[in-house]
């Protein structure tokens, strides 16, 4: 490089002064530039969003810490922010004392189970996005998906099920099992959608069989009723021989006690008089005897016939019978 | 130094540039983004496809890009009667959900693009089903061998669509209707069925209630039958005990004990309707017969 020879050393300073100023400059500019780039990359995060990380359109990787966040600049990185905290609902069917529904919501509710009848009911879906990256850029429109899903699910599983499991307590497993097959299909899909739950809310019989149903109900009470009236029967009864065994037990022990005291009384009686007896056995016979007769001829017609003398022996034999009957 | 740095920036604003141009679909720079795919077509013919996320290069000018959609797709067809192999005649509806495998082969099938695709399903599932739904049972299809049913139907579809560039991933009934005007039939079997439990379980109760009470009788007469004979083992026990104290006691004098248990009977029987003919010579009368004033010696 061939330079001025007659430079003062005043002229050089000055201009290496502006050459160092023009440098400055220039990597200010530069600095100034590359952040103001820099700053597109900075975005922001809510609390329940998640934001997916592309490069060069393709898929790096899930933010989900809320805050103040940075990405390479576009149009190196972008970000796409996904709600993934909120819960949707669908519902199916519908409800009864709800307002005439349309015979889409009755085809919707109309199912049949494995023992081919049909049962009515409406259930509701709560879902939310378990994978923002999925739901974004796997699925195209996930909500008509769902809806056809879970009806397919619901189905099936009623399907496998009767009426009477249906309409009793095991409509907590068909929720569950409902739950099961529906979250295998949704995951088939890629849809990155998890199914919070599954419930059942109005499960009926059709309404031109629903007295029939109520008469089955009326016909268990009808047999609770009927074996509760002969167990009150029973309850009754048993006591009551219970307590005539009682009686009978008591009045048969008073029967016994009362001959053996019978018994012993008479026996010391007798033991009493006998031994009078053993003393004069003749005194007390006659006087026995005597009070005896004292006792019973009162009352007795008494005859007193000398043998030998002409009296006809006459026994009234038709006259005792009458007598006997008195 | 300085030339470096400013190398770079004026390296990385061509860069930028390019990719921001290649985003609104000029210049020499490919994106596809996830969720899509892209052919490029050089002259109207196709040289590259682009089914992973990233950038690619091209001719530009001469070339121009057609995108399509990499998601799963949803598709749902009208429902749609036909016939099972027990000549029932259902309703059924079915959803497919299916994406482009491949955009060459799906292209040169669907110029005009989705709405032909879609009626291209359309007419392969409904037929598939309905082959496969003639052979089973209304029974089978909407109960008992729905999976294998769907599964089959799924099968089927994707062999014949994946010509097309078509990939299924599921055929899926969502709803089987009962053939219009067959429903009065289901509902009148219902009823015969409700009406038969509603008779078994009066029937059942009628029953269980017949035999609580015949039980409840049975122990109560064999209860009361017990007691009868303890109470006769108890009143034989008396007799027994009262008959052993008369014995030990007559056992003293048995002789005076018949005269004495005698005139117990005689007070007992003899009464008002008792006619004694007696000779005066009886012991009791004998005075009337020889009476002396004065006593025997």
């Amino acid at each position: 490089m061939a330079r001025e020879p007659q430079e003062s050393p005043e002229e050089r300073v000055r201009k290496s002064v502006a050459r160092t100023i023009a440098n400055l400059t220039v990597l200010l500019i530069s600095l100034g530039v590359l952040g103001a780039w820099a700053y597109f990359g900075i975005y922001q995060l809510e609390p329940g969003q998640a934001a997916v990380i592309l490069r060069f359109g393709k898929y790096v990787h899930t933010v989900s810490q809320p805050g103040l966040r940075w990405h390479l600049p576009p149009p190196i990185e972008d970000h796409e922010v996904v709600n993934v905290a909120s819960i949707d609902r669908e519902e199916f069917g519908y409800l009864t004392g709800d307002a005439e529904p349309t015979s889409e919501e009755k085809l919707e509710a109309a199912m049949q189970t494995s023992d081919a009848n049909i049962v009515h009911l409406s259930f509701v879906v709560q879902y939310r996005i378990k994978d923002a990256f999925q739901a974004r850029y796997r699925i195209a429109d996930p909500r008509p998906v769902l809806r056809d899903a879970a009806q397919a699910a619901v189905r099936g599983v009623v399907g496998r099920n009767t009426i009477d499991d249906v309409l009793s307590e095991k409509r907590g497993i068909v929720e569950t099992e409902t739950q099961e097959v529906l979250q295998d299909t949704l995951d088939h899909y890629e849809s990155g959608l998890a199914v919070l739950g599954i419930e059942l809310q109005d499960v009926q019989p059709p309404e031109s069989v629903r007295a029939a149903f109520d008469d089955v109900l009326g016909a268990v009470q009808d047999r609770n009723r009927t074996v509760n009236e002969a167990q009150g029967y029973a309850n009754e009864v048993l006591p009551k021989s219970r307590a005539q065994s009682v009686e009978l037990i008591e009045s048969a022990r008073g029967y016994r006690d009362a001959r053996i005291a019978e018994a012993t009384g008479q026996a010391s009686r007798f033991r009493a008089i006998a031994s009078e007896y053993q003393k004069a056995p003749e005194v007390v016979r006659t006087r026995l005897f005597l009070e005896t007769m004292e006792d019973v001829l009162p009352s007795v017609r008494t005859v007193i016939v000398e043998p030998g003398t002409a009296v006809m022996p006459y026994l009234p034999l038709d006259e005792r019978p009458k007598e006997v009957a008195k | 130094m300085r030339r470096i740095v400013f190398g770079l920036l004026v390296i990385s604003a061509i860069f930028a540039a390019l990719v921001w141009a290649g985003e609104v679909g000029v210049g020499p720079v490919v994106i596809t983004r996830e969720g899509e795919q892209k052919i490029v077509l050089l002259f109207g013919s196709p040289v590259s496809v682009q089914t992973e996320p990233g950038l690619s290069l091209r001719v530009p000018f001469v070339s121009n890009v057609v995108s399509f959609d990499r998601r799963f797709l949803y598709f749902n067809s009208e429902p749609q009667q036909m016939q099972t192999r027990d000549a029932e005649r259902p309703v059924v509806d079915h959803y497919v959900v299916w994406r482009i495998a491949d955009p060459l082969k799906f292209f040169a099938s669907f110029p005009s693009g989705m709405s032909q695709a879609e009626a291209q399903i359309d007419r392969v599932t409904r037929s598939d089903l309905r082959e496969v739904v003639g052979t089973k049972t209304l029974a089978e299809v909407v109960t008992t061998e729905r999976e294998q049913v769907m599964r089959a139907i799924t099968d089927k579809s994707a062999a014949s669509l994946a010509e097309f560039g078509i990939e299924v991933r599921d055929v899926r009934i969502n709803r089987t209707e009962l053939p219009p005007g067959t429903e009065e039939n289901v509902y009148a079997r219902m009823r015969s069925q409700r009406e038969q439990l509603a008779r078994k379980y009066r029937a059942e109760g009628e029953q269980e209630g017949r035999r609580i009470r015949a039980e409840a009788d049975r122990d109560a007469r064999v209860t009361v039958a017990d007691a009868q004979r303890d109470a006769d083992v108890l009143r034989g026990e008396g007799e027994a005990e009262s008959a052993r104290i008369y014995a030990e006691a007559h056992a003293i004098a048995p002789e005076f004990y018949g005269f004495v248990r005698r005139l117990d009977a005689y007070k007992k029987t003899i009464g008002a309707q008792t006619t004694l003919v007696v000779p005066p010579s009886n012991d009791f009368f004998e005075l009337l017969e020889s009476f002396t004033p004065k006593a025997a010696p």
